[in-house]
C-alpha cells in the first residue's frame, strides 16, 4: 500500500551546497500494519513523509501510495491519504466544525456524503460540546480531536502520523495512540514517524531507523533488538544510529 | 474533482472578516481617516473664509482707515507702540501689525501704512491680503471722487476690466477642489494598505503555523488554492479602497461643519464617478493583491512578509502622493501618464471626480493594470507551485 524504492531528496542551501535530506530510503508498508519511521530530529523522516504525500518531489527513486505513483499521480495520492502532526495548527478564527467542513470540501466531499461523514466523525470523536467554538478557544486535547477528525473525514486508506504526540500531555497522548491502534484494526495502512521509542514498541509492526537520510536498520522491533544484541529497543536504536557516549 | 477556488475563497473571507486587524485596518480606518480629514479641512476652510476672525494689530492711531478695516469685519486691536506690536508678532500672538503714519508726498497729504508680517506665516499673509484689499478699495474710491470732480467718463476711469466667470465642467454635482486632490490618493493607497494587514497571514502565516502543509496535502490543485486566496485578498483590497467613498457619504450625511464646499453639491462622488472608480479600481486591487500574495508566498514567515510589504508600500505611496499635485502640472492631461501604473489610476479617478471622463485614457489604464495584475498573478502561481513555498533551506 505504501512503497518506496531508493527515494532520494537533495536540497540546495543558501550557499549553493547540496544537502542530502533523504538518501536512498526504501520502505514497504501493508494494509492493517503500522510502519514506524524512527530517527532523531533532522534524520529525514519528515522529508520522506513529504515526498510520500507529494508535497515535495523526489530527486530520484520511486514511490507509490495506495497504488498511485507519487510522481505521476500526485492528486490521487493526496486524495488517498490523511496526514496528522502535533505541530500542525488549526485555523484559529474558524470553529472546529468549519475547519472539518473546509477540509471535507477540499477532499471533494459534498452534499449528503459530506454531512454523513461529518456526523460520523463528530460522534466518533465526541466533538458535540465544542465543535462550534473557535479553534483558538479550544484546549490542546480538543484541538487534537478536531485534527484527527480532519484527518479521517474523507476515510483515506493510508494515514501518515508525523510525531503526532509531540508536546501533548499524557492523557491526550494516550487518546491519539489509541486512535492509531483503532485505525490499524480498520485495515488502514499507517506510517508513524516518531523519535519516542516506547511509542514505536507499542504500535509498530515494522520499523525503519533513519539517520542522516539513510536507512540504517529495518525490520520488526524484535529483529532489530536481536541484530544489535540489546534487550532494550532504545539501546538498539542508539546503536543503529551510531551513538557513542554523547556523540552520534 | 471540482475546482477548490470557491472553497478557499469562502474560507479565507470568513477568516478575514473575523480578524480584528482586517475590520479595523481595512474598513474602520479608511472611514475614520476621511471623516477626520474632512472635519479638519472643513474647519480650516471655515476659518479662512470668515474675515471677522482675522485680527489686525494697529499701533495707536486716529486714521479713518481703521474704521474702514472694521467695516470689513476685521478685528482691530490697538497696541501702544510699534515695539509692543513687534513683540506680539515674534511671540506668534499677532499675525500682522500696522503702523499708520500721516505724511506728505508731492505737497499732498498721504497715509503711509507699514504692515509688519512674518513672511513664513500663512495666516500673516492672509491678514495682509485682507488689509491690502481694504487699502486698494479706499484708493479706488478716492480716485473715483477725483475723476468725478474732473468729469472723466466711467469707461475712461477703468479702460481694462477683468471679470471671473466660472464655467461648469461636467456636472455641478462634482466634487470640490480639495477633495479632487485628496480622494484619488486615499482610494488608491487604502486598496494596498487594507490588503497588507492580512496578506502576510495568507501564505507566510500558514507556513509559520504549519497549516499550509495540511492544505497542500489535500487533492486541491495549488493553482486553485492560490487563486482562492488571491480573490479573497483582492475583495478586501477593493472593499477597503471604497471605504473612503463610504466615509465621504458619512461626512455628507452628518453634515460636518465647513465640508459642504469640499464635497460639492453631489456629496463628493456622483454615481457616475463611483462607477468609473469601481472600473478603475478592480484591476488595481487585483494588481495589489497579486503583488502582496507573491511576497507572502516567498517569505518564510509573516514577519518577513510584513517587512517586504512595508518596503513595497513606497511603490504605491509615491505615485499616490504625486497624484495629489498633478493638478498643478500639465501632466494630468497627457496620454502618456496613463502608462505609469498606480499614478494612472489615481489620475483617472481625479478626472472622474471632476466629471471629465475620457474613454481612451481609462481604457489604457484599465488594460495596463489588468496586464500587470495578470503578470504578478502568474509569478505568484509559479512561486506557489515551487517546493520552496513550504521548504526554504
Amino acid at each position: 500500500m505504501v512503497h518506496t524504492d531508493n527515494l532520494v531528496k537533495h536540497f540546495r542551501d543558501a550557499k549553493g551546497n547540496t544537502v542530502k535530506a533523504v538518501d536512498g530510503v526504501s520502505i514497504d508498508a501493508k494494509p492493517g500494519q503500522i510502519f514506524g519511521l524512527l530517527g532523531v530530529n533532522g534524520a529525514g523522516k519528515r522529508t520522506t513523509l513529504r515526498m510520500l504525500s507529494t508535497v515535495l518531489q523526489p530527486s530520484s527513486g520511486t514511490g507509490a501510495v495506495a497504488g498511485f505513483d507519487i510522481k505521476k499521480d500526485s492528486q490521487q495520492v493526496r486524495a488517498s491519504i490523511g496526514f496528522m502532526s502535533a505541530s500542525t495548527a488549526l485555523y484559529g478564527r474558524l470553529t472546529g466544525m468549519e475547519v472539518i467542513r473546509y477540509f471535507g470540501e477540499l477532499y471533494g466531499l459534498s452534499g449528503q456524503e459530506l454531512e454523513g461523514r461529518i456526523d460520523f466523525v463528530t460522534e466518533k470523536l465526541k466533538l458535540h460540546d465544542f465543535k462550534d467554538r473557535l479553534c483558538d478557544k479550544l484546549s490542546t486535547g480538543q484541538k487534537q480531536r478536531v485534527s484527527i477528525a480532519r484527518t479521517i473525514l474523507h476515510d483515506p486508506p493510508v494515514l501518515f502520523f508525523d510525531e503526532p504526540t509531540a508536546g501533548l500531555d499524557v492523557v491526550t497522548c494516550q487518546a491519539v495512540l489509541e486512535f492509531i491502534e483503532e485505525a490499524k484494526t480498520l485495515g488502514k495502512t499507517i506510517i508513524f514517524s516518531t523519535h519516542i521509542m516506547s511509542e514505536a514498541e507499542r504500535l509498530c509492526d515494522q520499523v525503519a531507523v533513519i539517520h542522516g537520510g539513510v536507512v540504517c536498520g529495518s525490520g520488526t522491533i524484535e529483529e532489530l533488538k536481536a541484530k544489535t544484541g540489546h534487550q532494550s529497543f532504545e539501546r538498539a536504536f542508539l546503536t543503529l544510529v551510531g551513538y557513542k557516549g554523547g556523540q552520534i | 474533482m471540482k475546482s477548490a477556488v470557491g472553497v478557499v475563497l469562502k474560507k479565507e473571507l470568513r477568516e478575514m472578516l473575523r480578524d480584528k486587524r482586517v475590520r479595523t485596518g481595512a474598513f474602520v480606518m479608511p472611514i475614520l481617516i476621511i471623516v477626520m480629514l474632512m472635519g479638519v479641512l472643513g474647519f480650516v476652510v471655515k476659518q479662512v473664509k470668515e474675515p471677522h476672525n482675522t485680527k489686525i494689530y494697529v499701533v495707536a492711531s486716529s486714521s479713518p482707515i481703521i474704521e474702514e478695516l472694521k467695516k470689513q469685519k476685521l478685528t482691530v486691536i490697538t497696541v501702544a507702540t510699534l515695539d509692543e506690536g513687534k513683540a506680539l508678532l515674534k511671540s506668534g500672538r499677532a499675525r500682522v501689525v500696522l503702523e499708520i503714519q500721516s505724511t506728505t508726498a508731492e505737497s499732498l497729504p498721504v497715509t503711509q501704512i507699514n504692515a509688519y508680517v512674518d513672511p513664513k506665516e500663512q495666516q500673516g499673509q492672509m491678514a495682509f491680503g485682507a488689509v491690502a484689499g481694504v487699502v486698494q478699495a479706499e484708493n479706488k474710491k478716492s480716485l473715483q471722487k477725483l475723476f468725478e470732480a474732473k468729469q472723466v467718463p466711467a469707461a475712461a476711469q477703468e479702460p481694462i476690466r477683468l471679470a471671473k466667470k466660472d464655467l461648469q465642467v461636467g456636472s455641478e454635482q462634482n466634487a470640490g477642489e480639495i477633495l479632487v486632490s485628496l480622494l484619488p490618493y486615499l482610494i488608491v493607497i487604502w486598496a494596498f494598505y487594507g490588503g497588507m494587514n492580512i496578506a502576510g497571514d495568507l501564505v507566510a502565516g500558514e507556513k509559520e503555523k504549519a497549516t499550509l502543509e495540511t492544505l497542500l496535502i489535500t487533492p486541491a490543485k495549488r493553482t486553485d488554492i492560490v487563486l482562492g486566496k488571491f480573490l479573497a485578498l483582492a475583495t478586501i483590497c477593493l472593499a477597503s479602497s471604497f471605504m473612503s467613498v463610504v466615509g465621504l457619504a458619512l461626512v455628507a450625511i452628518i453634515k460636518l461643519p465647513g465640508t459642504a464646499e469640499l464635497l460639492g453639491k453631489g456629496g463628493g462622488v456622483t454615481p457616475v464617478a463611483a462607477v468609473f472608480i469601481l472600473i478603475l479600481m478592480i484591476p488595481t486591487a487585483a494588481l495589489f493583491a497579486s503583488m502582496l500574495i507573491a511576497v507572502s508566498s516567498y517569505a518564510k514567515n509573516a514577519r518577513e512578509a510584513q517587512t517586504y510589504m512595508t518596503s513595497m508600500s513606497f511603490l504605491v505611496v509615491l505615485p499616490g502622493i504625486f497624484s495629489q499635485f498633478i493638478g498643478l502640472t500639465e501632466f494630468g492631461t497627457k496620454l502618456w501618464i496613463n502608462g505609469i501604473p498606480i499614478l494612472n489610476t489615481a489620475n483617472n479617478i481625479r478626472n472622474a471626480l471632476l466629471g471629465k471622463t475620457e474613454f481612451l485614457p481609462m481604457l489604457i489604464t484599465v488594460a495596463l493594470s489588468t496586464v500587470l495584475a495578470a503578470i504578478a498573478l502568474t509569478i505568484t502561481v509559479r512561486l506557489f507551485q515551487r517546493e520552496q513555498v513550504l521548504v526554504r533551506v
